[in-house]
């Protein structure tokens, strides 16, 4: 149970390079700094490598625990900071530095709800099609479109509202 | 490409750079992986209720997907219409018997060796470990019984191209006419596609292929990004290994990546070149859109990240915007002869080769800094040598491929004006290079034009020095 078999270490290690990189970039442009980013792609590696055996879609299941590490990674950042404000009036709101490009869109892709935000990720940003999207939350096709579009609405707005 | 854009598409379209893990990640990955599989399976012994606290929300495996690396024994049964080979068992292109899905060993398989005489013809790196290439192997006419066409191959490394190991690979020949396959792209090691003039595809890592029918027409170009593949699709009546010469009308086809279902796309069908003579095509992706050189002279594009309808690139004007020399015709590959166009940096970059006088030829490069709207002159590349394959590189230099070498530029295109050139070192195979690719700034792959050499040259150092890797 401990083990690894030889067949499943070669394909789990193809998968690692085929794949590491490209996760860990992505998480890259939703975090602060590369560390975070190493530290969320390892982790989802690790959960996947735990629960191998038992997969057939090991890369969708590492963009979903992805997805979820980076959720949990801002919602403690975001306790950091209110804490760190409720203690020092003197730290600014946005004190942690951000890829100046990735700042407005990142932060708004945050504000959106868990039931929106997935489906966005998933979709516009790591590129699965709709019906993997669809697979991979539990949901119709039709209730992932409709996601899609209320979350890019939203989004729309809420930067209508900024630049207005 | 004059869709309505706002700040979400330009963050979705930002290619996403991708972060190498540092040494030794993999392995503490499995320690860590391990331990947790032998915790809970103690948990589980000692009748405990394991309650991931709060960690995450467990998703929903998917048990109907396409496979990802899984052990080939895990495989679900395909029918014989979707295999591309006729049974389990059976022998291979690649000279490497295929597993008996229902017999073989789940654990203990070492990877098959490479068949030997291996000849490289297209290769394609979907990280700076992993990458793939076809070509043509075994012994001619003794090659996959009974017929002598079932030589195509496929090799795979892992590391580099240290080593390489055989994979199961589409049962056809050479390009000949309209069959075979000379060209493969991956999008994630998992699924493939081998394509030049027949199209076939795999979604489980290679153990299997299935042939996609094409209605008649032979794929000529293929790539892949963010979960979509593109490619050209061609009425062609010529024949031989020169499968792309007499391609008249050109279409745009498109799929998703997880699965085979190919449709025209909108704005990129029916192009022909001037008076219907014979043309080529091109198709070059960035991370955010997609652009085809048409075979009349003028590019189209579209977005990439989502399936929709490709337009004419245009001037400021809204006319058609000209690119500075047609494609021409066609080289063996299916590529175009006197265009090569490719993205570098944030732009594009377009070779125009001039008429070859021996071996010399004029080689004039534009950049486009605006999709294709407008095009600035870039200079010349070293006259040595036919132009062969163009590359562009993340950060912005340009190489070029030739029968020569290949060349590289010291500085990217743009504001700096004229491309500097230096010869590459180590690029010394017989007859030059037919392609030339950057799978990142420093890293690179070539595949040489002698099919009797048995290699493909990597470059660690951005295209200055180059060393053979025998596929073996």
């Amino acid at each position: 149970m401990g083990t690894f078999r030889t067949s499943d270490r070669l394909a789990a290690e193809e998968l690692f390079h085929a794949c590491y990189p490209r996760l860990a970039g992505w998480i890259r442009r939703l975090v602060d700094d590369d560390d975070t980013a190493h530290e969320i792609a390892s982790e989802a590696f690790t959960r996947l490598l735990a629960r191998w055996s038992s997969l057939d879609n090991p890369q969708s299941y590492l963009y979903m625990i992805a997805t979820n590490l980076i959720r949990d990674h801002w919602r403690k950042v975001g306790r950091e900071r209110r804490a760190l404000r409720a203690v020092s009036a003197t730290i600014p709101a946005e004190s942690v530095h951000h890829p100046a490009q990735d700042v407005d869109v990142r932060a708004l892709i945050q504000g959106l709800p868990d039931r929106l935000r997935q489906p966005f990720l998933l979709h516009y940003y790591a590129g699965f099609p709709i019906r993997d999207v669809a697979e991979m939350l539990g949901r119709p096709e039709g209730t992932v479109k409709a996601d899609l579009h209320h979350a890019r609405a939203r989004l729309r707005a809420v930067l209508g509202e900024a630049h207005g | 490409m004059d869709e309505p854009r706002d700040d979400i598409d330009t963050w979705l379209e930002t290619r996403v750079t991708p972060l190498q893990p540092h040494p030794g990640t993999f392995e503490q990955i499995r320690r860590r992986a391990r331990r947790r599989k032998a915790g809970r399976a103690a948990l589980t012994a000692a009748g405990a209720v394991v309650v991931l606290a709060g960690a995450i929300t467990v998703p929903r495996l998917i048990l109907n997907g396409p496979v990802g690396s899984t052990p080939v024994a895990q495989q679900g049964p395909t029918t014989p219409a979707q295999r591309s080979s006729t049974g389990p068992g059976k022998t291979t292109g690649t000279g490497t018997p295929r597993p008996d899905h229902k017999t073989a060993a789940p654990t203990t398989a070492a990877p098959p060796p490479v068949p030997p005489n291996f000849a490289a013809s297209s290769v394609t790196f979907v990280s700076p470990y992993t990458g793939w290439v076809i070509g043509q192997a075994g012994t001619p006419g003794h090659c996959g019984p009974p017929k002598a066409y079932d030589c195509t191959s496929v090799a795979i490394t892992n590391d580099r191209g240290r080593t390489w190991h055989g994979s199961p690979a589409p049962v056809t020949g050479a390009p000949n006419g309209g069959t075979g396959a000379g060209q493969i792209r991956s999008l994630d090691g998992v699924s493939a596609w081998a394509f030049g003039p027949q199209l076939y595809a795999t979604h489980d890592g290679g153990h299997t292929w299935t042939h996609i029918p094409t209605h008649g027409m032979r794929v000529t170009d293929l790539e892949t990004v963010a979960g979509i593949v593109y490619a050209v699709w061609a009425k062609c009546a010529s024949t031989g290994a020169d499968f792309a010469a007499g391609c008249t009308t050109f279409s745009l086809y498109s799929s998703p990546a997880g699965h085979d279902n190919w449709s025209p796309v909108p704005g990129a069908t029916g192009l022909q070149a001037s008076g219907g003579a014979p043309g080529s095509a091109q198709l070059v992706l960035t991370g955010a859109s997609g652009y085809l050189m048409a075979p009349g002279g003028q590019l189209i594009g579209g977005p990439v990240t989502r399936p929709a309808s490709w337009r004419t690139v245009t001037t400021a004007a809204g006319i058609p915007a000209p690119l500075p020399c047609p494609p021409g015709a066609s080289e063996t590959g299916g590529h175009p002869l006197q265009a090569m166009l490719a993205s570098t940096g944030p732009g594009l970059v377009l070779l125009c080769a001039g008429q070859a006088s021996g071996n010399q030829q004029a080689k004039t490069l534009y950049y486009s800094a605006d999709g294709g709207r407008s095009w600035s002159p870039a200079g010349s590349a070293p006259a040595r040598g036919i132009a062969m394959s163009l590359s562009g590189t993340p950060t912005g230099p340009v190489l070029v491929a030739t029968s020569d070498g290949i060349a590289f530029s010291t500085n990217a295109p743009g504001a700096s004006g004229a491309l500097t050139w230096r010869n590459a070192r180590g690029a010394t195979a017989v007859g030059g290079y037919t392609y030339v690719g950057m799978t990142t700034s420093l890293q690179g792959v070539a595949v040489p034009a002698n099919v009797n050499l048995n290699g493909v040259w990597f470059t660690y150092d951005g295209g200055a020095h180059w060393a053979e890797s025998p596929v073996r």
